[in-house]
C-alpha cells in the first residue's frame, strides 16, 4: 500500500512525541498514539472504500478527508481497525447538508457531534451503553471512535479554539462523544430502526448536541407524570430550540433502562410517547421578560393558550436508553436547533 | 521505513486548507443616484436591523432605490427559501450590503450569502463585528472569496442603546459606499 499523506519524523520518546505534537497542533492535548505506517494501513485495509476516496470535506477550512488522511486521525487516537468503519460513518453523517457542519463547527455554541452508536457490533468494538456511558465507562470503541471524529474536525476541518471556531465555552464533549442505545432493554424500536435501518444495521446517528442536560427524581412513580416534568425540564427558557426556527432540530432524552421499562408500560408506542412529551414541553409565555416576549410573540411561537412549544413536531423528541440501572436519572442532549440528525449505516469489510 | 533509535516516522495528520484561489470582487465605480442597492438582514440581530434601517434611509435619500430581505435560517426549508431570497436579490441589485456576523455561524452565513453576491458579480460588502473579523477572512478565504470586502464595526452591538447604534450608522455609512465603490 502506498501512502499520500506526508511523512514526518519525530522522535521516538514518548514524552517527546507528545510535546512535538503539541507544538504542531495535532493533538486535543492529550497524547497520541503514533501515526505509523503500518497503523495507518491496518486500519485502511478494514475501510470499505481505497486510500483515496473522499469521505467528504470538512469545514471550517474545507480540508478534504480521505479515507487516508482519516485513517491517520484514528490511528492518533488509537482507533482498532475493526471500529474505523464508524469512524467513517460518523463523518459521511456529519457532512450532510441538514447536518450544517459549517455553521456548527464555527458557532458561539457549545454544540458538537454527539455520536449515537445502534446495531450488533457494540459490544464487539467497545461502545459504551451501560454505567456511565457519557463518560467514565472508557470504552475503546466510544473513547477513540469519539475521538477520532474531533480529531478530524480539528486536523482536517481546521477547527482551531477561539480562531476558526467561535465556540465561548466548548464543552467536554469536544473531546469526543460516542455512546450506545442499549437496545435489549429497550421497550421500543431502536433509535436506528426507528430511522430507517434493520435490526441488523450497525449504524452511527450524529446529533448536534449543546452538551448533557441532567434530570433526576426520587418522588413520583407515575410514569406520566415524570415525563411531564422531564418534557418541562427540557423546555428550559434558554434552550436554542427557543431562538430559531421551531420546526428545526431535535432534542434527545435518553432514558435509564428502568425508567424506560416503566415510560414503555405507559406509552408501548414510541410515537405516543414523544407526542405526549412534545405536548408538554412548553412554558407559559408570561415566563419570559417583556424583550424576549415580544421576540416570540413576533415570530409566531406563541399558541391560542399563550404557551411556546419547544419543538413544532413530536418527531423532534428523540428518546433513546441507554445508562446504568440507577432508576433516578434521565439526560437531554439539547440541540443545536439549526440542525438535523443524520445517520448513515456503517459499512464494514465482509 | 527507516527508523532510527532516537525518532520514528509518521505520518501528518492536517489537510491543506481549501480555497486558497480567490475570486475576483467587483465595484460600482459610479455615484449612488439611480442604482438598486440590496441590503440583507438577520432576524437573530435587533442592533442589525436599526442600523440597517438607517442605512437603508440614507441610500434612498442619496438616490438610490432599495431591497431589503431578512434572512434567519441554515437549515430545512426556511433556509432553502433565504438563501433563494439571496439568489433572487442578487440578481435584482446593482450591489449589496450583506449582515450581520456578530456570533459564530451568523458570520459564516453572513459570507456565504456575500459570496452568493459575488458569484453574480455584483459589489457587495459583507458587515461583520470586531470580535468577528479573523473568522469572517477565514471563511471567506476557505471558500474561496478571500478578498471580499468586510467591513469591520464594534463589538458587542447588542446592548448599546438606540442612539450609540444610530450614531455607529451615521459613522460607518461613508465606509460602506467607499467599500461598494461608490464614486461621487
Amino acid at each position: 500500500m502506498t501512502l499520500a499523506s506526508e511523512r514526518v519524523e519525530v522522535p521516538a520518546d514518548p514524552r517527546a512525541q507528545y510535546e512535538r505534537s503539541l507544538e504542531e497542533h495535532w493533538s486535543d492535548g492529550v497524547p497520541q498514539l503514533p501515526a505509523t505506517d503500518d497503523a495507518i494501513e491496518a486500519l485502511i485495509a478494514a475501510a470499505p472504500y481505497p486510500a483515496d476516496h473522499v469521505v467528504c470535506v470538512l469545514p471550517p477550512v474545507n480540508g478534504v478527508a480521505t479515507v487516508e488522511l482519516v485513517a491517520v486521525n484514528a490511528a492518533l487516537a488509537g482507533v482498532e481497525p475493526a471500529a474505523f468503519p464508524f469512524v467513517l460513518a460518523a463523518l459521511e453523517a456529519l457532512s450532510e447538508p441538514e447536518w450544517n457542519a459549517f455553521g456548527l463547527t464555527t458557532t458561539t455554541s457549545s454544540v458538537f457531534p454527539m455520536l449515537i452508536v445502534n446495531g450488533p457490533a457494540r459490544d464487539e468494538v467497545g461502545i459504551d451503553y451501560r454505567a456511565s456511558c457519557m463518560g467514565g465507562a472508557a470504552g475503546r470503541g466510544s473513547m477513540t471512535i469519539g475521538r477520532a471524529v474531533a480529531l478530524c474536525l480539528r486536523n482536517i476541518g481546521g477547527q482551531r479554539a477561539g480562531e476558526t471556531t467561535k465556540s465561548v465555552f466548548g464543552q467536554p464533549a469536544r473531546f469526543g462523544f460516542c455512546i450506545g442505545e442499549w437496545e435489549e432493554r429497550s421497550p421500543w424500536p431502536s433509535l436506528a430502526q426507528r430511522r430507517g435501518f434493520g435490526v441488523d444495521d450497525n449504524v452511527v446517528t450524529v446529533h448536534g448536541g449543546k452538551g448533557t442536560f441532567p434530570m433526576a427524581d426520587i418522588h413520583n412513580d407515575d410514569a406520566r407524570d415524570l415525563l411531564y416534568l422531564i418534557a418541562k425540564s427540557m423546555a428550559y427558557p434558554l434552550a436554542n430550540m427557543f431562538l430559531g426556527n421551531v420546526g428545526n432540530g431535535e432534542v434527545v432524552v435518553a432514558f435509564n433502562p428502568m425508567w424506560a421499562e416503566r415510560f414503555g408500560a405507559a406509552f408501548p408506542d414510541v410515537d405516543d410517547l414523544t407526542g405526549y412529551l412534545q405536548e408538554n414541553a412548553w412554558q407559559p409565555i408570561d415566563l419570559w421578560p417583556a424583550a424576549n416576549a415580544e421576540m416570540l410573540r413576533q415570530r409566531g411561537r406563541v399558541d391560542s393558550h399563550d404557551r411556546v412549544h419547544l419543538v413544532e413536531r413530536s418527531d423532534q423528541i428523540v428518546p433513546i436508553v441507554c445508562g446504568g440501572l440507577g432508576s433516578l436519572h434521565a439526560i437531554g442532549l439539547p440541540s443545536f436547533g439549526e440542525s438535523t440528525m443524520q445517520s448513515k449505516r456503517v459499512v464494514r469489510k465482509s | 521505513m527507516t527508523t532510527t533509535t532516537n525518532s520514528i516516522w509518521v505520518r501528518r495528520p492536517t489537510a491543506v486548507p481549501a480555497g486558497e484561489l480567490s475570486a475576483p470582487t467587483f465595484r460600482l465605480e459610479r455615484p449612488l443616484a439611480g442604482l438598486t442597492i440590496g441590503l440583507r438582514t438577520d432576524r437573530a440581530w435587533r442592533s442589525w436591523q436599526l442600523i440597517a434601517g438607517v442605512w437603508d434611509e440614507y441610500l434612498q435619500r442619496d438616490g438610490a432605490q432599495t431591497i431589503s430581505v431578512e434572512t434567519g435560517a441554515q437549515i430545512g426549508q426556511p433556509a432553502s427559501s433565504d438563501r433563494k431570497q439571496i439568489d433572487e436579490l442578487a440578481e435584482q441589485v446593482d450591489a449589496a450590503i450583506v449582515g450581520l456576523g456578530t456570533c459564530g455561524s451568523c458570520t459564516t452565513f453572513t459570507i456565504k450569502d456575500s459570496v452568493a453576491v459575488e458569484e453574480h458579480e455584483k459589489p457587495v460588502v459583507a458587515i461583520v463585528c470586531e470580535e468577528f473579523t479573523v473568522h469572517a477572512h477565514n471563511v471567506a478565504r476557505h471558500v474561496g472569496h478571500g478578498d471580499l470586502s468586510v467591513l469591520v464595526l464594534p463589538y458587542p452591538l447588542e446592548a448599546r442603546p438606540t442612539e450609540e447604534l444610530q450614531q455607529i450608522a451615521r459613522d460607518y455609512y461613508p465606509k460602506v459606499l467607499e467599500l461598494l465603490g461608490v464614486t461621487a
